[in-house]
């Protein structure tokens, strides 16, 4: 089939498909390289902090994924993905509070954050995926509220605005020598640790590639076929044979599951969960904007969605720092790059992306890879 | 009378519905039988489109039925419909328009063999889909299309995949919503013939909405005229243009069935 097409290719026919084909390519590459560089990261940088901006990345690239799911692929607008992954970081947090740092505590905890999150989602979703869209984002939003508010009211066993902090599973305690010398430290490899923070990452960061990969993998097969249909067009796609309603409900369940367990996941990385980290509205904007700047219905515009703003978030403050520095004398610029523009500049980064990019960046590469 | 083989038989019980205090379709009483192709015409605003929205489930009637095989299909949603063999084409183009031509046809296809639900197997290992999605491409000639957007499409092109669309869900009731309109003079045709063709190949029942007369005539095995959401005339094509009813009601009607 593939051959056949390139061969129609070779005559007559206008360069631009060969373009898009190669545009697309090149951002499947650019996804490998970076999933690459995250892999490798322990090995690669060395301080703490940029290993927390990379577990961040990956943990962040399921949760859009799995938005994306939902809005750019399905046509479903949520405001509940956080609630989901709350379920999930929740879940594991209690399991682990109250049954100290086991595997059974946490495989558990989790398990149950999780049936808790698709449970919600099924009830939200049979109860209100007939209604129509705007309705259906408003119930989104207010059950979102009001988990919120229950997480501050059930202090007792979420920690309320404090959050709770927990013991791990021993292999990842930062102590745990996952190779030992014969002067009994931890071997080091290119000036890297083998300790269980090390295992923690690679349980993370493989954990979430393995959902990622999932996640693009179900786009290419008939039910994601059956999801894009719905998007374009759901009385069409309900008159040829598909009950809509069953189709998005399952998809809302299963991106639930999906983002309950990149919860579960950054919690037992985290060491510590709460409102700020997993329930809050600003991670529910974040989760929008990387949408946004990847480009919607593609799943693969959350890597360099996410990338750009984790990125920004991070390192944007000390950019404009040097930057800064470097500049003074000349008159007005030190002052434009002051560090604490830091938001001004990366709302105005964030208009032009959206400006000359309304697909997206990864949109803009697949322009018209949707027809294959 | 003709002798029903396999197929299926589809029958409204007095059919009705109102929107507010209007009502588009009153007490339409008809039977349907495989190897019979049904023609209903009727001026705009007649009833016809929103007759088909009653059998294909788009809309539930105020009053009455639609049977199926002797089982009362009427409150069921679209999809099962659909299941049951009961499909229709829209009068309206209604297409998914950002996909191509071909995934729109292999998603009818994919909906008839029951893959929807396949969550693992990519949809390039299921060539038997695309080969199928081809076929009916092929049929009413949109092949080298096959990989441009529904949306990019000329109306009359768009107008054909509607068709091969309906073709693809295999039902054993087709219904065509004035299928060819606005559709350039040498297209309609061929397509009328693909589907006149429809109810020799197997004992499909045909319903078809179509305001040429000419053509209406050489095809219909029976036709249907619908005045003010009620059955007007009922019978053969020859009894149907020498009806005295059909004559005075659209003698005051502008346009009528020219
Ligand atoms: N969803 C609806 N809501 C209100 N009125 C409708 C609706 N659908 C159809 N109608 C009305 O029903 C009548 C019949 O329409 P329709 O079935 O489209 O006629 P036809 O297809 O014969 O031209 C028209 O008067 C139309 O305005
Ligand atoms: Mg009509």
């Amino acid at each position: 089939m593939f051959n056949q097409k390139k061969l129609s290719l070779a005559w007559g026919n206008p360069p631009s498909r060969d373009r898009n084909q190669n545009l697309a390519y090149t951002l499947r590459i650019t996804v490998g390289l970076v999933w690459a560089i995250l892999l490798l990261a322990p090995f690669l940088f060395h301080d703490v902090r940029a290993l927390e901006v990379a577990a961040r990345i990956c943990i962040f690239i399921v949760l859009v994924a799995s938005y994306d799911l939902l809005i750019g692929i399905t046509g479903i607008v949520s405001f509940a993905h956080t609630l989901f992954f709350a379920c999930g970081a929740y879940g594991a947090a209690i399991g682990l509070k109250l049954y100290g740092g086991s595997w059974s505590a946490y495989s558990l905890g989790s398990l149950a954050g999780m049936l808790l999150a698709v449970t919600i989602a099924a009830v939200i979703g049979l109860l209100s995926l007939r209604v129509k869209a705007i309705f259906f984002a408003m119930i989104t939003l207010a059950v979102a509220s009001l988990a919120l508010v229950m997480v501050s009211q059930f202090s007792a066993y979420t920690g309320g605005e404090d959050g709770l902090t927990y013991k791990t599973p021993a292999l990842f305690k930062t102590a745990t020598k996952l190779l030992e010398n014969e002067n009994g430290s931890t071997v080091k490899v290119f000036g890297t640790k083998l300790n269980g923070k090390l295992a923690a990452y690679y349980f993370l960061s493989f954990s979430c590639l393995l959902i990622f990969a999932l996640t693009v993998r179900l786009v290419a097969t008939p039910l994601g076929s059956v999801l894009k249909a719905i998007r374009e067009n759901d009385t069409r796609a309900e008159a040829i044979g598909y009950r809509v309603v069953r189709y998005r409900s399952l998809i809302f369940c299963l991106s639930a599951a999906s983002a309950a367990v990149a919860g579960s996941i950054y919690a037992v990385w985290l060491k510590y969960t709460g409102p700020e980290t997993v329930l809050s509205f600003t991670i529910m904007i974040d989760i929008l904007l990387m949408v946004v700047i990847g480009g919607m219905g593609t799943i693969w515009g959350s890597v360099p969605g996410v990338l750009l703003l984790v990125l920004a978030q991070y390192y944007l403050r000390d950019l404009m720092e040097i930057a800064a520095e470097k500049t003074t004398g000349i008159p007005l610029l030190p002052e434009l790059l002051s560090p604490e523009r830091w938001l001004l500049w990366l709302g105005i980064g964030f208009i032009l992306v959206v400006y000359f990019f309304p697909k997206g960046l990864a949109g803009a590469m697949l322009a018209s890879g949707e027809k294959r | 009378m003709k002798k029903q083989q396999s197929g299926s038989s589809l029958q409204t019980k007095s059919l009705s519905i109102s929107f507010g205090g209007h009502t588009a379709v009153n007490a339409v009483s008809c039977q349907f039988h495989p190897n019979e192709l049904t023609v209903i015409v009727g001026p705009n605003g007649a009833g016809k489109t929103t007759f088909f929205n009653l059998i294909s489930g788009q809309l539930k009637p105020t009053h009455g039925q639609v049977i199926l095989n002797n089982h009362d299909v009427s409150q069921m949603p679209p999809a099962t419909r659909a299941r049951l063999g009961i499909g229709r084409a829209f009068q309206l183009t209604n297409l998914f328009p950002r996909l191509s031509v071909l995934e729109n046809i292999r998603l009818v296809v994919q909906a008839h063999s029951g893959d929807g639900w396949r969550f693992f197997t990519r949809i390039t290992a299921l060539p038997e889909l695309e080969a199928k999605a081809e076929h009916f491409l092929h049929l009413v000639g949109l092949s080298s299309v096959a990989h441009m957007l529904a949306n990019e499409l000329s109306h009359g092109n768009q107008r054909k995949l509607e068709v091969a669309m309906l073709m693809a869900m295999e039902p054993d009731i087709y219904m065509f919503d004035e299928p060819t309109a606005g559709m350039s003079l040498d297209e309609a045709p061929s397509l009328l013939e693909l589907i006149a063709n429809l109810k020799n190949d197997s004992s499909k029942t045909v319903l078809l909405v179509e305001h040429k007369m000419s053509v209406v005539r050489a095809l219909a095995d029976r036709i249907i005229v619908l005045h003010n959401g009620e059955v007007l005339e009922d019978g053969t094509p020859d009894r149907i243009m020498t009806s005295k009813l059909v004559k005075d009601v659209y003698l005051g009607n502008a346009g009528g069935l020219a």
